[in-house]
């Protein structure tokens, strides 16, 4: 990075670009931080007041200062360019700091194992650049096959030959100031050059500006695993085996790290212990040690000890990994709602393999619109499943994919109520028509000018939300704190609304929808007793008394009848009821008693004369119970 | 119980895991279910079919095995009953009821009802039936008393209570109408509680005529249409079992949320897992003396002080970049949450737009929640028949519960359809498949292999068409579940040796060579070059479980200071889990984890100590 003084240099109200420069750099790490990369980096500055670095001999190389060694960034690393690095007063040659840059990757990479080796230049140009040695050096650059990216502070079109004519451009992009400085056309000519010597064809690619890069690099990096190989054979009866190799290629991502608890006052996680003990499920909570307990499983109601031992030996056994198909089935029979599990697999034909006929068995058998239902088993310690192949034909491969299927014990068979067959909800065709339009104002593709689709809304090139949203908050708290947590990034929130040119396009039909489809929240409520019911009278009367809701006379009338109607059925069952009903009744009775209502009770009176001999017994039987309150109505009114 | 679960689990990290967390079948668990098995022990009800079939009590005692055994795996917690009536013996709790024979109580079934049910089935099961209850009088206005009492001696919340009726008499109580009016008062008490009654009624002589009794019996169809009893009667096993299957299992939302158009347009709808992965149930730990269960408790201290910490002396930490992050415990919460729970309509897109292999998770199933909002149901039926009309799916954002990040959804519409006998085997709603982010797409490079000739691919075609079957996706048991329940059973009776379970994601290997005959040959001299073994070559590849791996593994060991180097330089995570692992034993560290993650951290924190 230059940080030389004309990299502080700006037209007013712009940023100057010693300032984007470090805020690329700071995004560039924190992405890397996060995304817990084995890349490693090293960091140059040029232009500093100072020099540090190891070709510094004989006034050569001055002014350039080699700020970290090359390893994996860390936080420190972030704590740094936020603090330490500062715009200084110098200014040295791009090309010498470049040297530094490939002889420090050249010393710091050995007995290293690395893909690839890339130097990034983050400068204004603004220094005159020795082109001394410029074939030397991309020679070298060729040989060791270190790539290059420049960042600038202002666009470079490829279509300007050497340097042309600054006044040309004008100065409408930020950064340019008032156009470019002969320094900086000499160094562009440079770069160019160095570019395109080393790759003809997009060399001028790899020239950025700062505020480019900046929005670029906004989004955390996503989850990136390296895909493994399973190697294994499709098997289609005894005889016929096919090699294969899969790739996981589709799976839900989780977050590497989990949180981890730590002492609230210290932050240290050595201060916690968490511990585990087993009690039996008595008054006292006896605890029992661990060792004094075995393992046990429940087999619906009973509990079977069942040690690992003997699980080991008796538990399903596999021959492991495999791949063999069952039978070919007509694609339509598998339906995409019952894929289970949460990935998909890609199979191929191994690499290295010339005659592979993977290629005539996964391809082409997709005209029968057939898909191979296998028995598939990672490895001899996981469980076999069940799972579909389909042939997935594309211009440049073929490869079948995998996606397990349901067992009978994972299948919920839920019936609902049919929705065409019910008059109470059939939509009316104004409503249809409301719908209709609707739909068609909010099409996420469509076709541009050429004729070609464009889907708007792609969700398989979005993020993950909630993977940028941790990150975010991560890195405010190590960077700032003891501040709250910052709100969310406005481009993460924008990317979960509906787009914009669809929100506007549906206005109109949601208006419509809004006056032909009447929704109405329904309103909460918890279910409020009405009336006496005839499963248990007498709780439903003590309630009703208690809510005060209804009239305590109409309360009474309504258990009066349920007594009524179980002392029709005549009997015994019925009689004991009716009991415990008129037992709910003397004792409501009695807690209102200041307003003197006995009088239904004597309606009692009229069953026994109407010859309920039984039930009379029963309750005379019952009185001692029935009568213990402290009763005002003596028992003589009940005789006939 | 979580190193016990990890037991099961791969061990080494390593290699990829197979599977991870299942997200679909979480509920919040408010009750448990009940199901009373109300059957009809009447003379008809073991009249033979014709050539040998099964009775209609053989076929009853069936389903209430398959209900039992299913309900042991997938939902143990779940009340089931087994009550006769039209017995001439009477078995009840306070034997209050005379032709009612209660044989299992309302409770969790287990081994032994399983047996107990076997024991009913067959010619020796009609006879243990005749000599333990008879056949006799039928009251079913005290059958259906007696089953509300179990509901109602039942000490535990109950969520959800059916009662079925199995039975092949329309009129049972012939012309008492007494018994039929107390059947009917019964019956509605029951539905006043909440039970919902079905009837499973069975062929006899002259057809089952439900609107002589039963109607006023079972519960009205949730659809208040005339559907339900228009249902034929049953004659097979399979169209039994399925129809009780279809109803035994309670409809449980996942969660309701909202479908929200536009501001303003909330359709209420019901949010239901209809795959769940079962899986081994995990283990429990049982007291060694008693064999009772024991219940574990896990509390955090502070180490110095010993004292116990309460969930605000806790915060939460990340260590990334050598750099530990804290925050609080609720702002860990905050970070998940991005708005409130529902589904944001973002636009619709063509069918063929849905990717077969954008596939993360098992999909839910939508369905109108008219108690929620009223008019939801109209206007969702609209969107249904109309996106199936233009062949296009919604595209919606999903928040599934408070503090959920959210997840992309296509929901497709999916028709009702209904077999030959009426009973429903597609309901009409909206599945919605998740869809992958970025992250979780892996980039595969596709290798290169030569075209098949149009010989090759007929030949494979000949093979596809020799092996054809009709895939029916609940025809495959999954064979681990089944041997760990046999492997229970057994030990749970007493019984010798386990029950065989047959493994049916076994290929047929001896049918398929059969079928396709000398098309196996003929196909790989198309394709394979002369003497061409296509298990030979990666068999050397493959890595060897028996000893001889040990000599090739590299050497093991890193001296402190290496490790320290690495410390210094952040590269400790360049170094592969054996050889971590070697390090942590070197220095007496103890890892409980084998993550590569935890790991790191015990040598970080030993090493920078």
């Amino acid at each position: 990075m230059d940080v030389g003084f004309s990299m502080s240099n700006s037209a007013p109200g712009e940023e100057p670009p010693f300032e984007l420069a470090k805020k690329v750099i700071q995004k560039f790490v924190q992405r890397q931080v996060f995304a817990e990369t084995k890349d490693e980096l090293a960091l140059v500055l040029f232009g500093t007041d100072s020099t540090k670095n190891p070709l510094d001999q004989d006034g050569q190389y001055q002014n350039i200062t080699i700020h970290r060694h090359l390893m994996m960034p860390d936080f420190e690393l972030l704590e740094e360019i936020q603090n330490q690095i500062h715009p200084e007063s110098q200014q040295a040659d791009w090309l010498d700091a470049l040297v530094v840059c490939m002889d420090l990757l050249q010393r710091e990479t050995k007995g290293k194992k690395y893909d690839r080796l890339n130097i990034v230049l983050l400068t204004d140009l603004n220094t005159g650049a020795s082109a001394d040695h410029l074939d030397v050096i991309i020679e070298n650059l060729k040989k060791d096959g270190i790539t290059l990216q420049f960042f600038l502070p202002f666009p470079v079109e490829e279509d300007e030959e050497g340097g042309g004519d600054a006044d040309r451009r004008g100065p409408s992009h930020p950064g340019m100031g008032k156009g470019l400085s002969r320094e900086q056309k000499n160094s562009m000519d440079m770069m160019k050059h160095i570019m395109l010597s080393l790759d003809e064809e997009d060399g001028l690619d790899q020239i950025y500006t700062f505020t480019n890069a900046i929005e670029q690099l906004c989004m955390f990096k996503r989850i990136e695993r390296r895909p493994m190989s399973w190697p294994c054979q499709l098997t289609i009866g005894s005889s016929l085996s096919i090699r294969i190799v899969g790739y996981k290629a589709v799976t839900e991502e989780k977050l590497k790290k989990l949180w981890i608890s730590v002492d609230a006052q210290t932050n240290k996680r050595e201060d916690l212990k968490r511990e585990t003990v087993y009690c039996l499920d008595d008054d006292n909570e006896t605890e029992v040690q661990k060792d004094d307990t075995i393992q046990g499983f429940r087999y619906g109601s009973d509990i079977v000890p069942f040690s690992k031992v003997d699980q080991e030996q008796m538990k399903y056994t596999h021959d492991g990994k495999c791949f063999a198909v069952l039978g070919f089935t007509k694609q339509s029979l598998v339906h995409r709602h019952q894929f289970i599990g949460n990935q998909v697999i890609k199979i191929f034909a191994p690499k290295d393999d010339e005659e592979w006929p993977c290629r005539p068995s996964s391809g082409r058998w997709h005209e029968l619109k057939m898909v191979a239902i296998v028995r598939y088993a990672y490895d001899r310690r996981s469980n076999p499943q069940v799972g579909a192949a389909f042939p997935c034909i594309k211009q440049d491969y073929e490869c079948l994919l995998y996606v397990q299927l349901p067992f009978t014990e994972d299948l919920r068979q839920f019936t609902f109520p049919s929705l065409e067959n019910n008059k109470k909800f059939t939509p009316s065709d104004t409503q249809l028509s409301a719908v209709d339009s609707l739909i068609d104002s909010m099409m996420l593709v469509e076709e541009n000018e050429n004729g070609e689709q464009v889907d708007m809304f792609k969700v398989h090139q979005l993020p993950n939300p909630a993977f940028q949203r941790h990150f975010q908050c991560l890195h405010h708290r190590a960077v700032s704190p003891g501040t709250p947590l910052p709100p969310m990034e406005p481009w993460l929130k924008a990317a979960l609304e509906r787009p914009e040119v669809i929100s506007e396009r549906c206005q109109a039909p949601l208006e419509e929808m809004r006056k032909t489809f009447p929704l109405t929240e329904v309103e909460k409520k918890k279910k409020v007793k009405t009336s006496v019911g005839s499963v248990d009278p007498a709780r439903d009367f003590r309630i009703l008394i208690k809510q005060k809701s209804r009239p305590f006379g109409e309360v009474c009338q309504q258990l009066t009848h349920r007594i009524e109607q179980l002392l029709s059925n005549k009997n015994t069952q019925y009689y004991m009821k009716s009991i415990t009903c008129i037992q709910a009744f003397r004792e409501q009775s009695i807690e209102v008693k200041k307003k003197k209502n006995t009088l239904t009770i004597f309606h009692l009176r009229k069953y026994i004369m109407i010859g309920l001999e039984v039930f009379w017994d029963l309750l005379v039987q019952g009185t001692i119970s029935l009568f213990t309150w402290d009763c005002r109505i003596s028992l003589k009114s009940f005789l006939p | 119980m979580a190193e016990w679960n990890a037991y099961y689990h791969n061990e080494d990290e390593e290699e990829e895991q197979e599977e991870g967390e299942q997200s679909g079948g979480d509920y919040k668990v408010t009750g448990r279910d009940s199901l009373v098995f109300l059957v009809d022990a009447s003379k008809e009800m073991f009249i033979k079919g014709e050539d040998g079939q099964p009775s209609n009590f053989d076929m009853t005692m069936e389903v209430v095995r398959s209900v039992y055994t299913s309900k042991i795996i997938s939902s143990h917690r779940d009340l089931v009953a087994l009550v006769f009536y039209g017995t001439e013996q009477s078995k009840n709790p306070r034997n209050s009821f005379k032709h009612v024979y209660v044989y299992h109580d309302l409770d969790e079934p287990g081994a032994k009802r399983v047996r107990d049910v076997d024991g009913l089935q067959g010619d020796k099961g009609a006879q243990l039936a005749a000599d333990t209850m008879g056949s006799g009088e039928t009251s079913l206005g005290d059958a259906l008393w007696c089953c509300a009492n179990l509901y109602s001696d039942i000490k535990l919340r109950l969520s959800h209570k059916r009662l079925m009726i199995f039975t092949c008499r329309d009129d049972p109580h012939g012309d008492d109408s007494t018994k039929d009016r107390q059947a009917r008062t019964k019956a509605s008490d029951l539905k006043e509680t909440g039970v919902v009654i079905d009837l499973m009624h069975m062929m006899k002589p002259g057809g089952f005529d439900v609107s002589l009794f039963f109607c006023d019996i079972v519960s009205p169809p949730e659809d208040e249409s005339e559907l339900g009893l228009q249902l034929e009667p049953c004659d097979k096993l399979d169209d039994l079992k399925k129809r009780v299957r279809a109803k035994e299992q309670k409809k449980r939302t996942m969660s309701r949320l909202n479908l929200c158009l536009g501001k303003g347009i909330n359709v209420a709808v019901g949010m239901y897992a209809t795959a769940v992965m079962t899986r081994k149930p995990s283990a429990i730990r049982l007291y060694r003396e008693t064999n009772e269960p024991v219940r574990s408790k896990t509390r955090t201290f502070h180490t110095q002080t010993g004292s116990l910490l309460l969930p605000s002396e806790i915060k939460k930490a990340q260590v990334y970049g050598k750099k530990q992050i804290v925050m609080e415990r609720d702002e860990v919460d905050t970070i998940k949450r991005f708005d409130d729970p529902g589904l944001l309509l973002m636009g619709f897109k063509p069918m063929e737009k849905l990717k077969l292999h954008h596939h993360i998770r098992p999909a839910v199933f939508l369905y109108p929640e008219e108690d929620e909002v009223k008019g939801s149901t109209c206007l969702f039926s609209a969107l249904l028949m109309k996106c199936r009309e233009k062949n296009v799916f919604a595209l919606c954002r999903c928040i599934s519960r408070r503090n959920y990040p959210p997840r992309f959804v296509a929901l497709v519409p999916q028709k009702e359809e209904v077999d030959h006998g009426k009973v429903q085997i597609t309901p009409p709603g909206f599945n919605a498949i998740f869809l992958p982010y970025a992250d979780d797409i892996r980039t595969v490079d596709a290798p290169q292999c030569p075209v098949a000739s149009q010989m090759q691919v007929n030949k494979m075609k000949e093979i596809v068409s020799k092996l054809r079957f009709k895939y029916r996706s609940d025809a495959f048991e999954n064979p681990v579940v089944q041997q760990h329940y046999r492997n229970l059973e057994a030990l749970a009776l007493d019984m010798m040796a386990p029950e065989d379970t047959e493994d049916l994601i076994m290929p047929k290997v001896e049918q398929i060579d059969q079928r396709l005959g000398p098309l196996v040959q003929e196909f790989k001299d198309l394709v394979y070059p002369n003497g061409y073994n296509p298990e030979s070559k990666p068999a050397a590849k493959r890595k060897t479980d028996t000893g001889g791996g040990a000599e090739k593994k590299p050497k093991m060991e890193v001296s402190e200071d290496e490790l320290k180097a690495h410390m210094q330089n952040g590269t400790l995570g360049k170094l592969t889990v054996p050889i971590l692992k070697e390090a942590c034993k070197q220095f007496g560290i103890r890892t409980t984890g084998t993550k590569k993650q935890e790991l790191l951290d015990a040598l970080t924190a030993r090493l920078g100590s």
